[in-house]
């Protein structure tokens, strides 16, 4: 890992409070609320779910993206500050999952948005979407984002 | 939940510097006897009478936080920690079977988002090949 102080900084500064922008469409969306219930307690890793996506910087797609709501959604996901990141949550919205043939559903919500870190899963349970965000915090750890600008 | 009189008590049982490395890695206090070391160096940890349901085994990672990953854990203690078996490794039979000969010889931790993660890769021969085109001369 080549990272240099002032990234170490920014990761740490950027992994200690990921707020959410939840995204609930579908049964995945329960197990999303679940991580929050006492028994998994997101709010000790700092992870507080936000109803704006301005005031948020990773969004948590959960569930089957329809056709309909597929300009919704970017328009949400262009709202939100930078830097900001994409967990797609459950199979429907790697890949449209139980509906891929269905003729209203988004084939994978990675279509209209970068996804960050896939959750498999139908629907994932709270501790696969736990681990999930602790990739998608490791992958912040692991971004050199100071020495890709200084080389650049 | 914890409260200030079981923070101090095991505050007391564990001493400050187990306590700062506790709060670093686990957030919480805890004090338990020490069951096992797996080879990897991750410290196993049972208290059964105190602690609540599902709280009462823990493992003290080797890697410090925020490195470490559940998937450190080697699958014999994985068992145990997730209350698949009652006994630890060290002291069940089963476990010590020793390796077969299809089992990597040391735990392998998840490497994602690193040069050792996982490509999928086909080991089927093509249905098709494609030609060279060649242009005559003209």
């Amino acid at each position: 890992m080549n990272r240099t102080k002032a990234d170490q900084i920014l990761a740490w500064s950027r992994q200690g409070s990921l707020w959410p922008l939840t995204f609930a469409l579908a049964c995945c969306g329960v197990e999303m609320m679940g991580g929050s219930m006492p028994r998994y307690d997101q709010d000790r890793l700092g992870i507080i779910f936000r109803a704006s996506p301005r005031q948020s910087d990773v969004m948590l797609v959960a569930g089957t993206v329809t056709n309909k709501m597929t300009p919704a959604l970017r328009q949400l996901y262009d709202q939100m500050p930078d830097p900001k990141w994409v967990i797609s949550m459950g199979s429907c919205s790697n890949g449209g999952g139980y509906y891929h043939y269905s003729y209203s559903v988004l084939r994978g919500v990675d279509r209209i948005v970068p996804v960050d870190i896939y959750i498999p899963g139908c629907p994932p349970t709270p501790e696969a979407l736990l681990q999930g965000i602790f990739l998608l915090q490791r992958k912040i750890r692991r971004t050199p984002v100071t020495r890709m600008w200084y080389r650049r | 939940m914890s409260t200030i009189l079981r923070t101090l008590r095991n505050l007391r049982r564990i001493g400050i510097k187990d306590y700062a490395h506790q709060m670093q890695n686990i957030g919480d206090t805890k004090a338990g006897t020490l069951i096992g070391i797996d080879r990897y160096g991750n410290k196993y940890f049972e208290n059964m009478e105190e602690e609540l349901p599902l709280r009462t085994r823990w493992v003290d990672y080797k890697t410090n936080w925020p490195e470490w990953d559940a998937s450190q854990i080697e699958p014999g203690w994985h068992a145990w920690i997730s209350y698949m078996v009652d006994a630890p490794p060290t002291t069940d039979k089963l476990m010590q079977t020793g390796h077969r000969a299809w089992e990597l010889p040391e735990h392998r931790p998840n490497l994602t988002q690193t040069r050792g993660a996982f490509r999928t890769y086909s080991t089927t021969r093509p249905k098709y090949s494609a030609w060279i085109p060649v242009a005559a001369p003209r």
